[in-house]
């Protein structure tokens, strides 16, 4: 049995879940994508005032509720009410994700497992999900996944938020081939952006990592935010790889 | 079992830094950047007190990064054993 289905494009990408979208790089995500006329679904813990405001200007494109990636049920019936009011989703950005700052030895057995449980097992369960609709549907998308590039480099403070990453890196080459270019499924890794979760880096460290990189800044969410477009929009074949947005520090 | 007290805690300090071919000064205030004395010291440290204690010690690395002394280090680890 061929792994390959008609060599189709995969159209762009209409209907767009973003998860984690209430702040940082996820509101960026979403913001872009509503600008640019798509319509998206986003949640997150909590809902910010940015993504209410938002959502409160595009009613007719956009479903947002606060929603905990670990909460399966709730994930579940956050697709099902969004689809009712966009349509079928037929994109997914696994962007939430709790960040670490503590050295391995000395985080807690809970916090690890925590950690996997949000940054792992939840996204591939929403993936799942979104996958087995798609497929029941006949229809085709595009997953990107939000990893990190401490995915592919080491860094202390980090270890177990690594492991989540460089495991999100891994399930995006095997589902690329797993879903037979039905689906495009993608990762970018981005590097350390100066605010939120590089506050696991000490300044020594991030300045640091500024001298090593080429482009003499730290990434900003808004230099990954059209990467993700295109991989959810652009006619690409694009398949089953990991784009790093770091400026060349880890090259 | 029962927590370490801060003077135990700096003997146990001295002997991490004794395996190392250093000496821990006398002097509280003396700068663990100037003895050499770096976090992953510190994580051996700790592990040390949870071996005499039973308990685990748990904690976040910005709470290290405001470190600098040998009496920051004695403070830390008997205000974490309490926690």
């Amino acid at each position: 049995m061929s792994e390959h289905t008609d060599p189709q494009p995969v159209p762009p990408a209409s209907v767009v879940l973003v998860s984690g979208g209430s702040r940082g790089l996820g509101l960026a995500i979403v913001t872009d994508l509503v600008d640019r006329g798509v319509r998206v679904a986003a949640f997150a813990r909590t809902v910010t005032p940015e993504l209410a405001k938002l959502a409160a200007e595009h009613p007719d494109r956009t479903h947002v509720d606060a929603v905990d990636v670990t909460d399966h049920g709730a994930t579940s019936s956050f697709l099902r009410a969004a689809e009712q009011r966009l349509g079928p989703v037929d994109g997914l950005v696994n962007n939430a994700a709790v960040g670490q700052d503590s050295l391995h030895a000395h985080t807690a057995a809970e916090d690890i497992a925590r950690i996997v449980e949000t940054n792992l097992t939840a996204p591939l369960r929403l993936t799942r999900l979104v996958v087995r609709r798609l497929l029941a549907r006949g229809l085709r998308g595009r997953i990107v996944n939000v990893t990190s590039i401490c995915a592919q480099r080491g860094f202390p403070g980090l270890v177990a938020y690594s492991a989540t990453k460089g495991g999100m890196d891994a399930a995006t080459r095997s589902l690329a081939r797993e879903l037979g270019g039905r689906m495009l499924v993608n990762a970018v890794a981005p590097g350390f952006f100066a605010s939120e979760m590089s506050a696991v880096l000490g300044r020594t460290q991030l300045d640091q990592i500024v001298r090593r990189t080429p482009t003499g800044h730290l990434t900003e969410p808004e230099e990954v935010v059209p990467v993700v477009r295109m991989l959810l929009r652009e006619q690409t074949n694009i398949n089953g790889q990991v784009i790093v947005v770091d400026g060349a520090a880890s090259v | 079992m029962e927590e370490l007290s801060r003077a135990q805690i700096r003997d146990l300090m001295a002997q991490v830094l004794r395996n190392q071919g250093r000496a821990l000064p006398d002097d509280d205030a003396a700068q663990l950047r100037e003895i050499g004395f770096r976090s992953l010291d510190f994580s051996e440290l700790a592990l040390r007190v949870e071996d005499e204690t039973g308990e685990e010690l748990n904690f976040d690395a910005p709470g290290l990064r405001r470190i600098a002394t040998v009496g920051d280090v004695l403070d830390f680890l008997v205000e974490l054993q309490r926690q």
